[in-house]
């Protein structure tokens, strides 16, 4: 059987291993299930014929892309898709015995609160912000007891005080366990986690993910774990089904399916995924052509237009057929399917041309930054850098991660001239220009304008007056990033979320920058367009020897866009190195943590206790050693150093006990 | 707390100032004598010299400025010009009925705002006429809505009263009427106050409860779709709780600042309302002063609306910490 990599099964998972009562009729069921919507005038296709089976304390990962209809197969099974569209539904849903279609909203309801629960992706914005999260859990769990028990099973520290709290006062961990709580109020049967990590940081995320397995453990609950990413799948999954455009187009155990895919789709997600393993900066392999259509009825495969393998055949709709110890909708799975045309190009090494030449070197030089936060008396100084230095060659590429409150942003932003800079400096090289790229580039793209007024702004700015150098300038910027040219006159409301990112970095190229700064530009993007975006990264480096600052929270991210990589942890680096040097060889505790927790490569993930302290009230000694596994008693005493690792130059660690230890190896 | 009481007070004391120095900018270029107003056309020169040495207006404007505030810390507002009596006991003659209708009108603002976003959200073909009734009355200058009223409710049907702020023979304390007669356990009383102050405060209430009501219905739609929202219906509760528990203290937040905003139009529309219905308050009071260049008359009006308006914005911002415990003072 070939294997693709990136994510294996979890060592001691073998088919047929006893699972927790997998027998008995299952706790959910979806039978032909077509949903369609109305918006703007225009039909929607969400789903288009699912069949899905839950059995009792299983736990089912739906994986797919934005668009694939996972959110709204959710949804149907909570029945609550008919509230702000209104959607026509064919199929049949039935949960915990009952058939949704055919319910009152009274017993819809009831159903709701006895048999189901729902976690969603963002605890900040999912629980109530101005009601005591007493009162919150009350409303489904009745006494106050019950209240503090529930708390209590989900490892809730203190829960009878937690009641009074409001959900901002309580970390991003802690809230996602209060949901979870929530929802295992009245035991349900079965709960659906519609991207219940997402949100978090990896280590917290890790926490959840443990969370969720031992409360199927304990309580025999049922999941539905909506997610985008096959790693939170391969690790907490007893089966993975995977969606494309509206359909399941493969389901399986789940070690047996990620470790042996046979659609095409889900191989294709599986390689353009970017993962820890694997050496040195690589591009990833990118699926073709454009996401699904939803406003039209793709009759037939809905992957046809984008696979490789895709013959007369595909326009007839597959069925879900078994094939080997899983079941694929694919008319070629188990035929003459390998080898894959576009197979493991991205194994190769980047091709050797020449660099062009670095342009500018970046030093930063003891740079300090706090903001004021709170008013009158009771302002406080919140530390975001506190003495960061770097030297980053020209042309170099830096991956910067860390987890929220880390300093990472602040520090790109310090780079950039927007953050205040209390003391030390930031010196660039020959002068060069900064760009910057953001996570988010819906919202930083000015909503009334155009591509081409955006790009030609931009122009104007650094002083091309020629309209006529203008036009082509903007041409070869959107040829060099792939956007269509036909979507100069379009504005930022009418791209899709990729061609938005591609316009940002268009704008961002247009005039050549020597040093280019990305805030997590590719994490609100999915699988298969982070890939590209990644890669389009990569490329613009090589060509136009752009020094690269890469802000993000993933490891894996890291390994693909930089050859060098920070770690960062409040406001501080505690150890930086090559990206060889920290992704296989890590030293410091937070590194190792930190890779530890990254749910994939064949392992269970091992959380670290705790969530970064906030930036307001700093550890004293190392600010990491109330979270250190091995912190030792004087960690608490004295802060910690940025010094050379003894065993290889240009590794720098922040940790004197780690150094001691490296020092007699 | 503290604090922000202390900074409430300085803005006000802040406003008061600016007030003061925007009033004796305007009396010294609105070129009118109130001597001569004060005296009547035929007074001799010398009459007219020892006014104004008696009122202290041959003195320099600074010198004149300062005293104002002199006054001012010490309680004193001057003496009005035209009745001849403390501006300070006038004001507490004529501004607690103003007062009294100001909240009234309030009330039935907020309310009304309430029920047209309320309404709005649940939808219905009543919502939709309530809605358009709503619109119409507030497009409608407010005395022609005061004098529509009239019409109707007092001339043909004779549901209300037309003028005053009670029937001849109330009783009552003060200028509040309502607030007298329910303090002294006059039932009666009470009601007929309420009874005249129906058709001036709605009068004056009908802009504000749209502009409160809009506010509050675009809010109110943006909480029911948001995911705590969405985590109220899963966890299968009713609507109605979903509504009234969840969404609702999440979506005051804006209709709030609206009604902070709207009280100072208010007391604006209430000079013309309060003529309509010859209702004995501070608008009443302020159109009699003008004409005379009575100026610590219209200072002192000026000023204690000035204070008030600050501090109905300080209890909307205490309010808004009320509703959202993440809103600290």
């Amino acid at each position: 059987m070939r294997r693709v990599r990136g994510v294996l099964p979890v060592p001691g998972w073998e088919d047929g291993m006893a699972m927790p009562g997998n027998t008995g009729a299952p706790v959910a069921s979806v039978k032909g299930l077509k949903v369609t919507f109305e918006r703007a005038g225009e039909q929607i296709f969400a789903l288009r014929g699912v069949d899905l089976e839950i059995a009792p304390s299983e736990i089912v990962a739906l994986v797919g892309e934005s668009g694939s209809g996972k959110s709204v197969l959710g949804l149907s099974l909570l029945g609550l898709l008919g509230h702000n569209s209104k959607p026509v539904v064919e199929g049949t849903i039935e949960v915990a015995g009952a058939e949704i279609g055919s319910l009152t909203e009274a017993q819809l309801r009831r159903l709701r609160r006895e048999s189901l629960g729902a976690v969603f992706q963002d605890p900040m914005t999912s629980l109530n912000p101005t009601m005591r999260i007493g009162k919150q859990l009350a409303e489904v769990a009745g006494s106050a007891e019950a209240c503090v028990e529930l708390l209590r099973s989900v490892g809730v520290p203190d829960p009878a005080r937690r009641l009074r709290a409001f959900p901002f006062e309580l970390s991003g961990g802690l809230r996602q366990r209060v949901m979870i709580a929530m929802a295992l109020a009245g035991s349900p049967k079965l709960i659906v986690a519609d991207e219940p990590t997402t949100a978090l940081d990896v280590t917290v995320q890790a926490q959840i993910l443990e969370l969720i397995r031992s409360v199927r453990d304990r309580f025999g609950t049922s999941f539905l774990l909506i997610t985008h990413d096959l790693g939170v799948a391969a690790t907490v999954a007893d089966r993975v089904v995977v969606m494309y455009g509206g359909r399941v187009v493969e389901t399986g155990r789940a070690p047996a399916l990620l470790g042996g895919p046979e659609h095409p789709y889900t191989r294709a997600l599986l390689r353009s995924r970017a993962s820890l393993d694997g050496s040195g900066p690589r591009r990833l392999s990118v699926l073709r052509g454009e996401g699904v259509d939803s406003h039209s009825d793709l009759p037939g495969c809905s992957f046809a237009p984008r696979c490789e393998l895709a013959f007369d055949g595909c326009s007839a709709t597959p069925v879900l057929g078994s094939f080997g110890d899983h079941q694929v909708a694919c008319w070629r799975a188990g035929s003459a399917h390998s080898p894959f045309p576009e197979d493991d190009p991205g194994e190769q090494a980047p091709a050797e041309t020449p660099r062009s030449r670095g342009l500018a070197s970046v030093k930063i030089n003891d740079v300090a930054v706090s903001f004021k936060v709170g008013r009158g008396g009771s302002q406080l100084a919140l530390k975001a850098l506190r003495g960061v230095t770097l030297d980053i060659e020209p042309g170099g590429a830096l991956a910067i991660v860390g987890e929220s409150g880390s300093g990472k942003s602040t520090l790109l932003r310090a780079i950039a001239g927007l953050a205040p800079i209390a003391s030390g400096g930031v010196e660039i090289g020959a002068g060069g220009k900064v760009q910057m790229v953001f996570q988010d580039s819906g919202a930083s793209l000015t909503p009334w304008m155009s591509v081409e007024e955006l790009l030609e702004e931009r122009l104007a700015v650094c002083g091309v007056r020629d309209r006529q150098e203008r036009r082509q300038r903007i041409l070869e910027a959107c040829d060099s990033v792939g956007l269509y040219r036909q979507l100069l006159p379009a504005k930022a409301g009418q791209l899709s979320g990729g061609q938005r990112q591609r316009a940002a970095l268009a704008r961002a190229v247009v005039v050549a920058p020597e040093v280019l700064l990305c805030d997590e530009p590719t994490s609100a993007l999915d699988v298969s367009l982070a890939a590209i975006v990644l890669n389009l990264i990569a490329d613009l480096r090589e060509r136009l020897g752009m020094t690269l600052l890469f802000v993000t929270h993933d490891l894996a991210v890291a390994r693909v866009v930089a050859d060098h990589v920070a770690v960062m942890y409040l406001g501080e680096i505690v150890e930086v190195g090559t990206t060889e040097q920290i992704l296989k060889d890590p030293q410091h505790p937070y590194t190792r943590s930190l890779i530890d927790a990254v749910p994939e490569s064949g392992r269970l993930p091992v959380p670290l206790k705790g969530e970064p302290a906030s930036p307001l009230s700093i550890p004293a000694g190392c600010s990491f050693h109330p979270r250190c596994p091995s912190a030792l008693a004087e960690c608490g005493e004295r802060p910690q150093i940025l010094k050379v690792s003894p065993l290889s130059r240009g590794h720098f660690i922040r940790c004197e006990p780690v150094l001691e230890e490296l020092t007699w190896r | 707390m503290a604090l922000f009481i202390l900074r409430r007070l300085g803005s006000a004391v802040g406003v008061i100032i600016a007030l003061t120095v925007v009033v004796f900018i305007l009396q010294k270029i609105s070129h009118t004598d109130p001597v001569h107003a004060l005296l009547g056309p035929g007074a001799s020169q010398a009459a007219i010299h020892a006014e104004s040495v008696k009122l202290g207006l041959n003195k320099p404007l600074l010198s004149q400025f300062f005293h104002y505030l002199d006054g001012l810390v010490h309680g004193n507002l001057g003496i009005s010009y035209r009745t001849r009596r403390p501006v300070a006991a006038d004001l507490v003659e004529f501004l607690p009925a103003t007062a009294e209708l100001a909240l009234v009108a309030l009330v039935m603002a907020i309310g009304l705002g309430a029920l047209f976003g309320l309404l709005s959200v649940r939808g219905g073909i009543a919502a939709r006429i309530f809605r358009v009734v709503m619109l119409l009355g507030a497009s409608t200058p407010g005395y022609l809505v005061a004098f529509a009223g009239l019409v109707f409710l007092y001339n043909s049907l004779h549901i209300l009263p037309a003028t005053g702020e009670a029937s001849p023979g109330g009783q009552f304390q003060t200028g509040f009427v309502i607030a007298d007669n329910l303090l002294a356990g006059q039932l009666g009383g009470a009601w007929d106050g309420l009874v005249h102050a129906i058709l001036p405060a709605f009068s004056i209430a009908l802009v504000p409860a749209v502009s409160i009501g809009r506010v509050f219905k675009s809010s109110l739609e943006g909480t029911l779709r948001s995911d705590y929202v969405r985590t109220a219906r899963a966890k299968g509760l009713s609507e109605r709780r979903v509504v009234a528990f969840h969404a609702i203290r999440n979506s005051v937040g804006p209709a709030l600042t609206m009604t902070g905003l709207q009280l100072g139009l208010m007391f604006a529309g209430v000079a013309v309302i309060e003529e309509i219905f010859a209702w004995p308050g501070i608008g009443y009071y302020t159109a009699q002063a003008i004409p005379v260049s009575d100026f610590p008359a219209i200072s002192g009006v000026t000023l204690v609306l000035g204070a008030g308006y600050v501090l109905i914005n300080a209890l909307v911002d205490i309010a808004q910490s009320l509703a959202d415990p993440r809103i600290k003072l």
